[in-house]
């Protein structure tokens, strides 16, 4: 086999060399082999390296390298098995083929092309060239898009097509700029386009629209996670959202834009509306490696602000561009001190429901380190690399400057509103405890808890004759079904879980009242939890909650339970069980009650019966105590009469529900009300402290802290269990006291280093002391994307921009404007539109202007009576001689079906709404991340969390499903067809119909044919269900 | 990673491959693309033609499946220091890991033997050892090739995705093996999706990635109430007033086309439209069951409670092969980890779930060879990785990923053999190990295609993407 092989190669070789001549042996180099050497060698031995001082970029640097020849160091290198000889040293090696044309070649002499000119200088990249206002295009009479365009027209010979149809442009500029139809109304206005336009941008809508395109560029995603834990994203991130949104309406610059994104917390450190922008950095988060976290922080910021692939020189040299390794670590350097937390916002302290997702400098020590080949664990430690950008773009870097931050930055809880919040909740336990105090001191008996105010008082509805069954999977939210009761409960695929343990506090109470002879059956699996870990449910519940009977599982005490529960005191009982109950299985509880005889059983297996001592008409709750747990169906039905039950040997026996209240009961209330006021003391000294950093205020501060926890311990020291230790603790609390011997001061803290675990949280500060300086490099980052001679920053804006107007981008790689992005067609466009941006001090409003008032933009976006040469020369429109279609986004054709159908809520901002199709906000304030998406719009490919930088524009027979049979499009036919009055006539109501939804009249023909269908259809909706399913809906022509 | 990427999704390639779209002039909206997507042939001729992939999701334990180890019950009890294969924890054989969740109580060596969970024998003339949990399977070993050597690097449940693209948890995420197969291959029928995925899915929700939306897999429920998204109309129209709908839709279309000459989308927008039309009633009818003989029924367990539901899945797949899909996903175990990830009584939970998917199994295999599709479908049989040879706990196994199995059947598959080995203990893939996209590139191989000459501009695949066709498991 192998001879064989040897035998043809020899064959091809003598072959080549006899039958070519040398012109086309330089050919041979030119098709074969430059291109592998191309591919291969020149990102190390051409214009952007010359390692070992050699080039392979032309045959003439060849030979000055001295390494041609047969025998020469180009063939050996290739073919050496040497791992250190072996070239190229990454990748595998050059095929077989590509060694024998080399050989081939080199056997010839190694002839030269003609001419060969060497590969440019890297530096001399048109991306990279300072951006200058091309001759003869200024903002005047003109709009210098088309003046532009024009010439390029007259010169190539190209009939432009004529402006679009008016209600057709209408239809454009509402979807374009705002992201909904025009109305009929809006259709017909008579206003001159310019006015229609500036009406548009100065609309609320218009942030909405284009936040949401910048979104994408951006990165937006709502947090992701299991459970409550962050695992990527941050919570309450639409924070950012709302800046984007608002900074858009405000017309804020895209400088200003960016500054405040990178760096928000350092140039205006005592405001919380700009410092959302770091929402922007805060988005990466990712919570099991640092590395990755920054990774994806280079790799965006990168791309999206100046179309350069960073995260290509990871692991090595750019291979491309002219950023080398050491540049990826120094661009990593000025990211590498910041991290994440959330502070408090007016109104709440529980981070958990809100607060700002924010950046900081938490680590201002930490050192970056050249990760050799990218990996995390080579940390090149012999050095320490500074920060600073990629040295071919460094000419207008300047270094970072330390900044100081002012108090509410590095302890934001030192804000009044969170102090005065503090000292409120601490206040309120005082008043609860005496009142709690009082009320022992008055009644008899007490309650076991305070309900939520929502479910007080609630009526449960009485058992409805034909609906008595109830029955849950759980798939989805019922409220018409349950009372939901706490926080922590999660829809979540297709089951209902409790994601945190509670001492029964959350729970699902039915709303209406269960038969009273019943069946339920319960499927569930306990999860977690801390001691008890029980499960089960609750029947015969009152409206206070504070009378029912119970049977639950419980993983920690091994067994299957019943209890009561009477004015607010659990009863446990005899009718018990033990068996293990285990963690993360399926079990099955099935309840049978008819009159006072209860049986229970788990899995089908009968376990127990029992005599209830007291029925009362109630509701049905999930119950969960000290458990975390999944819950799978649940069905409630009446219990027939044929079923027969076990009997019970017990007797009913019910305690008395009154309780004599002791002596110890009152002590403890009132230590606790000790606790409660000594904690308010030092609440308010540690305020005192935090505002004055006075001296005496501190240690005042300290003491209380002290007293504080002295008053704690002698609560303690009241249950038996606690009172060893605790009578221990006193004498030592005491005696502290006593030797002025006191704690550290704490400031308050509310602020958490985010609800996150951070990857390197042992290097970070506690919240209440972070640092008092930020390290500057964000800033300098963003100043230096911002300056005028950055090559990049306005180029890659106003591409986004023309894109998202015209349906093609100026420069096609909207993310790569580095060496392999070649030179663009309408570079002077490109750079015109760049330098109007920063000369119009960033303002994105005036380009969008600029744009959209041009006759490029506006013109037919049709082929039909166009020029046949312009169609022949230029079927690409690359010259923009007609407007392109485009598909409405995801966003878009759901917003504009619930605009038609007269639906959509306009509210703006807060926090995410959950996708469904009863959902009636914008679709851009949907939930959107890693796992939680609005399946209807990712049907019309909604934007990839992880990275956006260009829609896709799919047709799939998913969309076709949707749009025929989704809630959200049946829904939308129905209300446009109802707005129509039943008085029009057929012929009317089409052309009304055509003329809302596409914006432009019908067709004589498209007449006929609706008039045909409306005449078999006999269905109006049907009609403008079909409308909306036209191809003319879902483009913007 | 990014259908977003313009390099990577194009409306050209949508278009001619999703909906064998290719004669209109495509000129006016894309022409300026450089990289034109695969022509739907195959690169050489094919062994088979589609694949039925069925997932353990959670870790099937391989000791007690696939790759019985009798010295497990020899030393049970004993710490593995103890017993004279105590070199399989030497650190340097252990394969470095990659550990996406750092701290988490699962995932780690255990050290105490722990004794087999159930017997195991022989079965056919191959005598192939297979566990007394899967006696149905067992009974058709001639017809399998199993894969005894399979190592992994995620230690935890991102495994799962990792089998399916071959790309850890903390990588990028690429393109799964479905997504290849639906994106190299063309379409076999114009009234039913290329790739469909049935039952639940693992952390990533989505299969194609960079390649595009148009190349996921349709989610199918085999519920014949509701066995597609968006598959009913919510509004009550009937078949025929959709159908009416439809004709009218087309018309109209049709008209705008005169508006828009050269416009590709009308075209692309009418044939979707009648594929989705098709899909509305040839997904229920694929998932109609009745014509069935009680034989068949019998076959896949559907008269049994605990078989039922896998058998009706498996019975929808050969139903949707017949039809003309050329890759079927079908993940079995519910639950954020999937429910084979005993790591506490391994014995009951193992038994249970061995017993929902053993008798259908089998019935798939024997159903696809007497209907003669068995020699050019191919069946997988995986999971994400196996179980520690050491306790967890009283009763439960970690998981494992030194070592594990997993099987092939069907088209240019050899029946009866055993490919690969653990060590005694089952702990390490001794013998032939492969690594997961091992399996991916033999599929490749049997289907006909080339993977590396289906790669997308801008997104280079690694050479581990690629993998090595398991050549000793082929005819």
């Amino acid at each position: 086999m192998k001879s064989f092989r040897v035998s043809i190669l020899g064959s091809l070789l003598f072959f080549h060399g006899f039958t070519y001549a040398n012109g086309e042996k330089a050919n041979s180099y030119l098709q074969d082999i430059k291109p592998v050497l191309k591919e291969r060698c020149f990102a190390c031995h051409g214009a952007l390296k010359q390692k070992g001082k050699l080039r392979l970029d032309t045959v003439a640097a060849m030979e000055d390298g001295d390494v041609l020849g047969e025998d020469g160091e180009l063939l050996a290198r290739i073919v050496s098995k040497d791992t250190d000889e072996h070239m190229p040293p990454e990748g595998e090696p050059l095929h077989e083929h590509e060694i024998a044309a080399i050989k081939r070649w080199l056997a010839d002499g190694a002839p030269a092309p003609p001419d060969e000119k060497p590969e440019a200088d890297p530096k001399s990249h048109w991306a990279f060239q300072h951006i200058e206002r091309p001759p003869g295009l200024s903002v005047g009479k003109d709009n210098p898009i088309d003046v532009y365009l024009a010439s390029r027209h007259k010169a190539g010979k190209l009939v432009p097509q004529p402006v679009a149809e008016r209600t057709i442009l209408i239809r454009r500029l509402y979807l374009d700029l705002i992201g909904l139809p025009p109305t009929p109304d809006q259709l017909a206005s008579k206003e001159p386009i310019n006015t229609i336009i500036d009406d548009l941008l100065a609309s609320p809508r218009y942030g909405e629209r284009w936040g949401r395109h910048w979104m994408d560029i951006w990165r937006y995603s709502d947090w992701y996670g299991l459970g409550n834990e962050v695992r990527d994203s941050q919570k309450h991130l639409w924070r950012w959202r709302d800046w984007i949104v608002n900074s858009l309406n405000e017309n804020k610059g895209y400088d200003q834009m960016i500054r405040e994104m990178l760096a928000g917390d350092e140039i205006a450190p005592s405001d919380p509306k700009v410092i959302a922008a770091t929402g922007f950095l805060a988005r990466s988060y990712f919570k099991f490696n640092r590395t990755t976290w920054l990774d994806n922080t280079i790799e965006h910021t990168s791309k999206a602000f100046m179309g350069l692939t960073m995260n290509c020189a990871k692991c090595h040299d750019h291979k491309y561009d002219p950023i080398d390794h050491v540049d990826y670590y120094k661009f990593r350097a000025i990211f590498e001190p910041y991290q994440v937390r959330v502070d408090a916002v007016p109104g709440q302290l529980d981070l958990e429901k809100d607060g700002l997702a924010r950046v900081y400098d938490g680590n201002l020590e930490a050192a970056t380190y050249l990760h050799k080949r990218g990996e995390e664990s080579k940390a090149d430690k012999r050095r320490m690399i500074r920060p600073g950008p990629p040295s071919v773009l460094s000419a207008m870097w300047s270094p970072p400057k330390s900044i100081d931050l002012p108090k509410e930055a590095w302890h934001p809880d030192s804000r009044s509103f969170v102090q005065e919040a503090v000292l409120a909740k601490a206040w309120d336990k005082v008043t609860a405890a005496e009142a709690h105090l009082a009320k022992l001191k008055l009644k008899p008996a007490s309650k076991k808890k305070e309900l939520p105010l929502e479910t007080q008082n609630k009526p449960i509805q009485e058992v409805a004759g034909t609906d008595q069954i109830l029955v849950d999977n759980f798939s989805k939210s019922r409220p018409d079904l349950w009372e939901l009761v706490g926080e922590d409960w999660r829809y979540q695929g297709g089951l209902l879980s409790l994601t945190k343990p509670s001492i029964d506090s959350s729970f699902l109470r039915s709303k209406k009242q269960h038969p009273e002879d019943f069946e339920v059956e319960l499927r569930f699996r306990t999860t977690g939890g801390d001691r008890w870990k029980s499960v089960g449910v609750r029947f015969d519940v009152d409206e206070s909650g504070n009378n029912s009977h119970w049977v639950y599982t419980s993983v920690g005490g091994n067994k299957v339970h019943l209890a009561h529960t009477v004015e607010g005191k659990d009863q446990y009982t005899n009718g018990m069980v033990s068996r293990p109950i285990k963690l993360n299985q399926e079990y099955t509880l099935n309840l049978k009650v008819r009159g006072s005889l209860i049986n229970v059983a788990l899995d089908g297996n009968f376990l127990f019966a029992f005599n209830l001592p007291r029925r009362n008409p109630g509701a049905i709750q999930l119950l969960a105590y000290d458990a975390i747990a999944d819950f799978y169906r649940i069905e409630v039905r009446p219990l027939p009469a044929e079923v027969v039950l076990k009997e019970a040997r017990e007797k009913a026996k019910l305690l008395a529900a009154k309780e004599v209240v002791t002596q110890e009961v009152i002590e403890l209330a009132e230590a606790k009300l000790r606790v409660a006021q000594a904690g308010y003391a030092f609440k308010m000294a540690q305020v005192e402290a935090d505002q004055t950093s006075d001296g005496n205020a501190i240690e005042m501060a300290r003491r209380k802290q002290l007293e504080a926890s002295l008053a704690q311990a002698k609560v303690d020291h009241l249950d038996p269990k606690k009172a060893a230790k605790a009578g221990k603790m006193i004498a030592k609390f005491e005696a502290d006291l006593k030797a002025e011997n006191l704690p550290e001061f704490q400031p308050i803290s509310v602020s958490k280093v985010s609800l996150i675990k951070t990857p390197n949280k042992n290097a970070l500060p506690s919240p209440g002391s972070y640092p008092k300086t930020s390290s500057g490099r964000r800033t300098a980052l963003a100043n230096w994307l911002t300056h005028r001679d950055h090559p990049l920053t306005a180029r890659v804006a106003v591409n986004h921009l023309w894109l998202r107007h015209f349906g093609s981008p100026l420069v096609e790689s909207v993310e790569d404007f580095g060496l392999r992005a070649p030179k663009p067609l309408h570079q002077d466009l490109l750079d015109f539109l760049a330098v109007e941006l920063i000369e119009s001090g960033w303002d994105m409003k005036h380009l969008h202007r600029l744009m959209v008032s041009s006759e490029a933009w506006q013109r037919s976006s049709s082929n039909r009576g166009a020029d046949h040469a312009t169609l022949a020369s230029d079927p690409e429109n690359r010259e923009f001689w007609r407007m392109n279609s485009r598909r409405m986004e995801s966003q878009v054709v759901r917003d504009s079906l619930l605009h038609l159908a007269g639906t959509l809520d306009l509210k703006q901002g807060g926090p995410p709404v959950m996708p469904s199709p009863d959902a009636k906000r914008r679709s851009l304030y949907f939930f959107h991340s890693r796992d939680g998406r609005s399946k209807f719009l990712e049907t019309f490919d909604d934007a990839d969390v992880f990275v956006c930088y260009r829609r896709s524009e799919s047709i799939v027979p998913q969309q076709a499903l949707a749009m025929m049979n989704s809630k959200t499009a049946a829904e939308a036919a129905r209300k446009i067809a109802a707005s129509f009055g039943k008085d029009l006539d057929n012929e009317k109501f089409i052309k009304a119909v055509f003329f809302k939804i596409l914006g432009r009249k019908a067709y004589e023909s498209e007449l006929a044919e609706s008039l045909t269908f409306l005449k078999q259809s006999l269905n109006r909706e049907h009609f403008v269900h079909a409308l909306i399913n036209l191809n003319d809906f879902f483009v913007i022509r | 990673m990014n259908p977003c990427d313009p390099d990577s999704i194009s409306r050209r390639r949508i278009l001619q491959s999703a909906l064998g779209f290719s004669g209109l002039a495509l000129n006016g909206i894309m022409a300026s693309e450089k990289h034109f997507p695969p022509d739907g042939k195959p690169h050489f001729e094919p062994k088979a033609k589609r694949v039925i992939w069925l997932f353990m999701r959670g870790g099937v334990s391989h000791m007690e499946s696939f790759d019985p180890k009798p010295e497990l019950n020899k030393y049970a009890g004993k710490s593995i220091g103890e017993t004279p294969y105590k070199e399989v924890l030497d650190p340097k054989k252990i394969r470095k890991l990659r550990i996406p969740i750092k701290g988490d109580g699962n995932g780690h060596t255990r050290t105490k033997i722990f004794p087999l969970q159930t017997g195991f024998k022989k079965y056919g003339q191959s005598g192939i050892e297979v566990s007394d949990w899967f006696p149905h399977i067992g009974s058709c070993v001639d017809d399998i090739a199993f894969i005894r050597s399979m190592w992994t690097s995620d230690n935890n449940h991102g495994a799962q995705l990792q089998f399916h693209s071959g790309r850890h948890f903390l990588d990028p995420r690429v393109p799964t093996i479905g997504a290849w197969i639906n994106y190299g291959l063309g379409s076999l029928s114009d009234s039913l999706p290329q790739f469909i995925n049935i039952g639940p899915r693992f952390f990533d929700k989505k299969d194609a990635h960079y390649l595009g939306p148009a190349y996921d897999a349709v989610h199918l429920k085999i519920d014949p109430e509701n066995p597609l998204d968006y598959a009913k109309p919510q509004n009550g129209m009937t078949r025929e007033a959709q159908l009416r709908n439809l004709n009218f839709t087309n018309k109209l279309n049709r008209l705008s086309a005169d508006q828009y000459p050269l416009d590709p989308v009308i075209e692309a927008r009418m044939k979707s439209y009648e594929l989705a039309f098709r899909m509305q009633t040839a997904i229920p009818e694929t998932l109609d069951f009745s014509k069935e003989s009680n034989e068949t029924r019998k076959l896949y367990g559907l008269d049994q409670k605990e078989t039922k539901a896998f058998g009706q899945q498996l019975l929808a797949a050969r139903r949707l092969s017949e039809r003309g899909v050329r890759f079927i996903q079908i993940m079995h175990g519910d639950g954020a980890a999937g429910a084979w990830d005993h790591h506490s009584g391994l014995k009951k939970g193992h038994a249970k779930l061995s017993q929902q998917v053993d008798l259908p199994t089998a019935g798939l295999l024997k159903d696809l060879k007497q209907r003669g599709l068995l020699k050019d479908t191919i069946v997988v049989f995986a999971t994400e990785f196996g179980r520690t040879p050491g306790s967890q706990g009283a009763d439960g196994r970690d998981h494992h990923s030194f070592g594990f199995s997993i099987w092939m059947a069907g088209g240019g598959i050899k029946g009866g053999v055993v490919h690969g080995a653990t060590d005694e203990l089952g702990y390490h893939a001794v013998e032939y190990p492969h690594y997961v996209t091992d399996v991916h590139a033999t599929i490749n191989h049997l289907m006909g295609i080339d993977p590396r000459r289906l790669e997308v501009p801008g997104h280079k695949r690694l050479d581990q993407d690629f993998g090595h066709v398991i050549k000793d498991i082929l005819i």
